[in-house]
């Protein structure tokens, strides 16, 4: 059997624990805190929600509202990118590049004037769309930047904000492979 | 000073290298999590992943009654367990309600209070493997 240390061997080893303690309490809530003041005013002010990467969260599937008199086509996947004017062209660049979004109908919903070249755009000033759509107000409360993904049987599968979208069109086609 | 003896680096040297192979594992993680806000998963598995891990060391720390050899390595490996589906979903695969099964991947962002909840969680069971560190020295 050992011999116990003594009160005043175990001190410092103690307080050396307690140190590694304090530093990971004080270093992590550091990182929390410089995490959550990067985030920009089109962001979710729920972060669980924006980019949950699985189908059907919270109240989903539901309906989906008609983008235009043809959108979305029944029998046809479709996503509806909204956006704001001064994104529209980065989308719009993204989209037109490698086409990564093939089997599926895509309109843009653009809340202010703007035009994407060879894709359905509807206006949607007001983002009666968006709301429709059950995309959550961003941090800021103005009009959303995100995507909603249908399936082919007209249901709303999957819906984020995501400020970046024309950065993320991998993701994007991910969980449209994952729509049926 | 710190001093190598013959047998390889000291105690002390050899701790902080793995602290800085941990830290850097956990950094390259940490950016693979591209774009802000994929942060907020990165620190929930991160949380999630090591919590576990450290209430594993605590078992075997008090059973053995030694503290466990490179106690970073446990938590990172908890972490790369914990975040497995989004390994998969960079490879084009959404994630699915099953994937639960790594310790919770897609349930665990949704507990009140978020990430607060977990690094309490963690700091709670931080504590947890240290007091069980501070019992084995003391026999």
């Amino acid at each position: 059997m050992g011999a116990s240390l003594t009160p005043e061997a175990t001190a410092p080893a103690r307080r050396r624990l307690l140190a590694v303690w304090l530093a990971a309490a004080v270093g992590f809530a550091a990182l929390l805190a410089v995490a959550r003041a990067s985030e920009s005013g089109l962001d979710d002010p729920d972060p669980a929600q924006q980019r949950p990467g699985f189908l059907d969260a919270g109240a989903l599937p539901q309906p989906a509202p008609g983008l235009t008199d043809a959108l979305p086509w029944s029998g046809r996947r479709a996503i509806a990118f909204f956006v704001r004017p001064d994104s529209v062209e980065d989308l719009c660049r993204s989209l037109s590049d490698d086409r990564p979004l093939e089997g599926a109908d895509i309109a843009v919903v653009v809340s202010g004037p703007g035009e994407c070249e060879g894709v359905t755009t509807v206006a949607d000033p007001a983002a009666r769309l968006a709301r429709a759509y059950g995309l959550r107000r961003p941090r800021s409360g103005d009009a959303p930047v995100g995507y909603a993904v249908v399936d082919g049987h007209g249901q709303i599968r999957y819906r984020t904000l995501d400020p970046s979208v024309a950065d993320h069109l991998g993701e994007v086609r991910t969980i449209l492979r994952a729509t049926p | 000073m710190i001093v190598a003896d013959q047998a390889g680096p000291s105690p002390p040297l050899r701790l902080c290298l793995w602290c800085l192979a941990a830290g850097a594992v956990e950094l390259a993680l940490y950016l693979s999590y591209r774009g802000h806000d994929a942060r907020f998963h990165w620190f929930t598995h991160l949380f999630v992943g090591a919590s576990t891990a450290l209430v594993v060391m605590t078992a075997v720390t008090l059973r053995t009654r030694r503290p466990l050899p490179y106690p970073l390595v446990w938590p990172v490996l908890g972490h790369l367990f914990a975040m497995t589906p989004d390994l998969a979903f960079s490879g084009g695969v959404a994630h699915q309600r099953w994937m639960d099964v790594f310790l919770g991947h897609v349930s665990s962002h949704f507990v009140p209070g978020r990430n607060v909840t977990w690094y309490a969680v963690f700091l709670a069971s931080l504590a947890l493997y240290l007091a069980a560190v501070d019992r084995s020295g003391q026999r």
